[in-house]
């Protein structure tokens, strides 16, 4: 049951002209842009083609999780959410499927990003490599995504969509996702080691240069997405008070 | 009050239950049972509390106190097994999905747990020609109009085959003919053995396609009875007329309910407007004569008779 529920979500959110632009144009837009603008520093470099390949990779990704909290918060008042109680479904299942389908959602961005990087910007790594950042940028996003439910779920539209911004943006920013973080003023670099979208960017960063994810990395992210998770559950207690 | 009869399950019990929004009291201490295989209609003016009754019938919200139990489980039960289906009072259709893949998903959802109580729910297709909304399939489900949309949500209500269907004012907002269509719809689901619970604040309609009518009012049963039981109790319609000199008693006339009485107007609620004007006629109280048709808000002021605590 859940399948079709995602299925169904899946077939709006992929013909929602708000998530193409938002997850697909403008990252792969920006990283054609980036790489050819040498905003890093690094041209000629490989690791700078592929930081930015990651960097906007990773941003698709947080467009399509928060586009789809958006979505959500949209969908309260038209009685969707409603509708969905009244169904054989039970809560958990809705918003697990709300959650996959945001995760899904991001495999386009990623994808597209990752040929544009290997096709246009000869980004090379060996086959491991490449399935292993694929894997990471998939997975690695599932906090984000519980974010978006919750925000989702807690906020009306336009808040949810000033909220899904600031995100978006703002924390991308603040990941590192545009500049690498090791150009920021120290102790904001110190402030951007402790956000969920760097530890995200962080561990394919890692993958592209050789190494494994840091386990203080992937500890720092486990800690957000409980973090977020408890505020999707407080989120969605909140909307189902109301009728 | 209701005689219980307790061989089989009704189809819904609420027994002392209450709700309240902050200081409001929406419902007010409710006892309500419904029977298998009949069609009730909640009947009331705006504030009522039928929406907040249903929400609970429907476990979308929780009773502050009393019990509501739906098909002999509790609602969330009743709800998660798909042996309720629902028409909410307001909500549109979702955008992006047309309206065969809407109901197709609806469907399946059902049919799953039908399948777990060895039960069937009807073919898409047959779903679609039975709510005549066939030739709608491919539209996308923001796009149509007000009365095909509510089409479409009774097809949602209904894709289940569900033991027990409510529907939250399902005609507001509806043409006369999208209204015609509607309770055709729904006199079919009902003619199959299915139990409807639907609210209104039209008088005509409850009587028209409810079995039972059940006046509710700021959040309690004032009322319970068959349709003629009920349109002896509640006025349908105000006689005014300009008083002249002294009358008698203007509640012992044929038909009137209650009457009201400002300066030298007086107004008279009754349930037969005609013997009410034959016999003022009679008097030769015809002054200024004018029938209208009483509000339900009007009319329920009178039947609950408590004047000091109106809104």
């Amino acid at each position: 049951m859940i399948v079709h529920y995602i299925r169904l979500e899946m077939l709006r959110l992929l013909r929602d002209p708000g998530y193409l632009v938002l997850s697909l144009v403008s990252p792969l837009t920006m990283y054609l842009v980036f790489t050819n603008l040498d905003l890093t520093g690094e041209s000629g470099h490989q690791g700078a083609a592929a930081y930015a390949m990651v960097g906007m990779a990773g941003f698709g990704a947080v467009g399509a999780v928060m586009g789809n909290g958006v979505a959500i918060a949209e969908d309260k008042p038209l009685g969707w959410i409603r509708q969905l109680r009244l169904l054989p479904l039970r809560p958990f299942e809705v918003v697990v499927g709300r959650t996959l389908t945001a995760m899904v959602g991001t495999v386009p961005p990623i994808v597209s990003v990752c040929l544009a990087g290997a096709l246009v910007n000869d980004v090379s790594l060996s086959a491991a490599q490449w399935a292993s950042v694929l894997v990471l940028l998939f997975v690695g996003i599932a906090p984000m995504a519980v974010l978006g439910i919750g925000v989702g779920y807690l906020l009306t539209g336009q808040q949810a969509q000033m909220a899904g911004l600031v995100c978006y943006m703002g924390l991308s920013l603040l990941g590192g996702l545009w500049v690498p973080i090791a150009k920021f003023p120290g102790w904001l670099e110190h402030v951007a080691t402790a956000t969920p979208i760097n530890r995200y960017g962080e561990l394919s960063w890692r993958v592209t240069d050789g190494n494994a994810p840091t386990v203080t990395g992937v500890l720092v992210l486990a800690g957000w997405a409980a973090v977020f998770a408890a505020f999707a559950v407080y989120g969605y207690r909140c909307s189902s008070r109301t009728v | 009050m209701e005689v219980k009869t307790t061989e089989m399950a009704g189809a819904a019990v609420l027994a002392g239950v209450t709700k309240s929004y902050g200081t409001v009291r929406a419902v007010n201490g409710l006892d309500l049972r419904l029977d298998q295989g009949k069609s009730v209609a909640l009947l009331g003016p705006n504030g009522a509390g039928k929406s907040t009754t249903i929400a609970m019938l429907l476990a979308l919200l929780a009773p502050d106190s009393g019990t509501v139990e739906v098909l002999g489980t509790s609602p969330e039960r009743a709800v998660r097994d798909g042996r309720i289906g629902a028409m909410p009072q307001s909500g549109r259709l979702i955008s992006g999905v047309t309206v065969r893949e809407l109901l197709a998903f609806v469907r399946r959802s059902y049919a799953a747990k039908a399948r777990a109580r060895a039960k069937a729910v009807p073919p898409l297709d047959e779903l679609m020609r039975a709510t005549r909304v066939t030739d709608l399939a491919r539209r996308r489900a923001d796009q149509l109009s007000g009365g095909q949309a509510q089409r479409v949500r009774f097809a949602i209500a209904i894709a289940g085959a569900p033991e027990l269907l409510v529907l939250d004012e399902p005609t507001t907002g509806l043409d006369i003919e999208a209204r015609r269509e509607l309770w055709a719809s729904v006199r079919a689901y009902a003619a199959q053995g299915g139990t409807v619970l639907f609210s209104t604040h039209y008088l005509d309609e409850a009587d028209a396609h409810a079995d039972r009518i059940v006046v509710i009012d700021r959040g309690r049963v004032i009322a319970d009875g068959t349709s003629d039981d009920i349109k002896q109790r509640v006025p349908g319609r105000t006689v005014s007329f300009d008083l002249d000199g002294s009358m008698g008693t203007l509640d012992g006339l044929p038909g009137v309910v209650s009457s009201e009485v400002r300066g030298n107007r007086a107004k008279l609620h009754t349930t037969d407007s005609d013997a009410t004007v034959l016999a003022l006629a009679g008097a030769g109280a015809v002054r200024n004569l004018e029938v209208t048709g009483a509000g339900l808000e009007e009319a329920f002021l009178t039947l609950t008779g408590s004047q000091e605590d109106a809104r």
